[in-house]
């Protein structure tokens, strides 16, 4: 469904990516682990047309990612993203974040829109935060608004940019717990995430990704608890015991 | 006293009639120049180079000149390229475009002022760059902007009066005319002076209530 292949990103004389290549079929959970400023976020975006790459291709369901294009907005409504920092619209209620894209980009009737958008809070378990603002929700609540905003579109998989990094450590499990039911469901993910519970549970496959290149990539399991790189093994090392 | 009261309500109608084409100007310059301050400011921050170039320019040019040179150069100079307008009409256009630029710095720093998260967000559920200026910038940028466009108008309130030197018969030109006929000049300039206040004040308590309304959200 998600197509990368050998695509790299220079942000001027920096190369951030460096010939990356992966897909990701349909339904299947894909994890991306590694330090900071490896390029996990970078190839995110990319697939997101939020960033330009220098060469490769990025597909999705067959349309060429280029961010210059009107098709963008097409792929765009297939293909939502959930950020960091929520980013939620902080001038408009829970619900209204929800409806704004099925409302303003999809056409759909408004009643129809707000209707499943209650559905979609009651189902990240904020049906009593329909008229909350932003700023009145906590993290974990703003992240389960963004998630159900995401959800909204009816994407065809939704992309995860460290959707917990942002988080008081007691949101977390809020969080993960609502997208491991959407996985659960099927629903087509790639996370970037510094959650290894997390990925060991709920993912597929896991990419290990260090300087811009994929330096080991498995299922879950055997990558999580058999690291054959040395630089995957130091890596999960010091993610798990961080004292050592 | 009385005697003063007397001349008083003696110039009174007639300044009236200055104070209501002192609200035109004003009006019609604020409306003028909020929507060219706005377009300004939409291409100060575009993608385009080029228009980025153009409003940077237009700016730069307007506000190096005085307004009254801008004044006399619209009423004056235009007619002799064949534009010609009259005194009321070359009044609002000038202060319009001398206030935009003003206007244009407003705008753009409440525009700039949205988290760039949020416009990611925007684009990433599919909404296109006008869709995002209208439904996600302009709803917040006009908030902030909204106290220091108080402080605009009121100053292009008292700015109006700069039309009164190309023949507009608003409130400082008619206390201009009563005064040179009257030599009565300590009751009209009074007079002049506590009718651009009585306009000025309520602005004010205004501009003060939405700043204290905005600066907590």
């Amino acid at each position: 469904m998600i197509s990368v292949e050998d695509i790299r990103k220079s942000f001027g004389p920096l190369e951030v990516i460096k010939g990356v290549s992966f897909n990701v079929s349909q339904g299947e959970v894909v994890c991306i682990i590694g330090p900071s400023g490896s390029g996990k976020s970078t190839i995110l975006r990319c697939i997101n047309g939020l960033e330009t790459y220098n060469s490769g291709a990025i597909t999705f369901d067959g349309i060429k990612i280029d961010p210059g294009d009107k098709s963008i907005v097409n792929v765009r409504t297939q293909l939502s993203m959930v950020f960091q920092r929520f980013n939620l619209f902080p001038h408009r209620t829970a619900l209204e974040n929800v409806i704004e894209g099925p409302v303003q980009v999809k056409r759909e009737k408004k009643a129809d829109a707000m209707e499943r958008g209650r559905e979609l809070l009651d189902k990240v378990g904020l049906s009593g935060k329909l008229d909350a603002y932003p700023g009145s929700l906590s993290g974990g609540q703003q992240q389960r608004v963004a998630i159900a905003r995401a959800l909204a579109m009816r994407p065809k998989a939704i992309l995860f940019d460290e959707p917990t990094s942002a988080l008081d450590p007691e949101l977390v499990g809020e969080v993960l717990s609502v997208m491991r039911d959407l996985a659960n469901e099927g629903m087509t993910m790639v996370v970037v995430t510094h959650e290894m519970g997390f990925a060991r549970e709920v993912a597929d496959r896991v990419l290990f990704l260090e300087s811009g290149v994929i330096m080991e990539e498995g299922s879950a399991s055997e990558l999580l608890r058999n690291p054959k790189h040395e630089r995957t093994k130091d890596f999960l090392h010091r993610v798990i015991n961080p004292l050592e | 006293m009385s005697d003063y009261l007397a001349r008083s309500a003696q110039y009174f109608p007639l300044l009236l009639e200055g104070v209501t084409l002192t609200i035109v100007v004003t009006l019609g310059s604020v409306f003028l120049s909020s929507i060219l301050g706005l377009v300004w400011a939409i291409m100060a921050v575009s993608k385009s180079r080029i228009l980025r170039g153009i409003s940077r320019t237009f700016i730069t040019i307007i506000r190096g000149i005085p307004i009254i040179v801008q004044l006399f150069y619209i009423y004056f100079v235009l007619p002799e390229l064949g534009v010609n307008l009259t005194a009321l009409q070359a009044g609002i256009i000038g202060l319009g475009l001398a206030y935009s630029a003003y206007q244009a710095e407003n705008f753009r720093a409440g525009i700039e002022a949205i988290d760039k998260g949020q416009i990611e967000a925007a684009h990433s559920i599919g909404m296109t760059d006008g869709l995002i200026m209208r439904r996600v910038i302009l709803p917040q940028a006009v908030r902030i902007v909204l106290p220091p466009f108080g402080n605009t108008i009121i100053m292009l309130l008292k700015d109006s009066s700069l039309v009164s030197t190309i023949t507009v018969a608003e409130l400082t030109r008619q206390g201009q005319l009563i005064a040179s006929s009257t030599f009565d000049n300590m009751t009209v300039f009074t007079l002049v002076a506590l009718m651009y206040l009585a306009m000025a004040v309520p602005l004010t308590f205004l501009t003060r209530h939405l700043e204290k309304r905005y600066a907590t959200s």
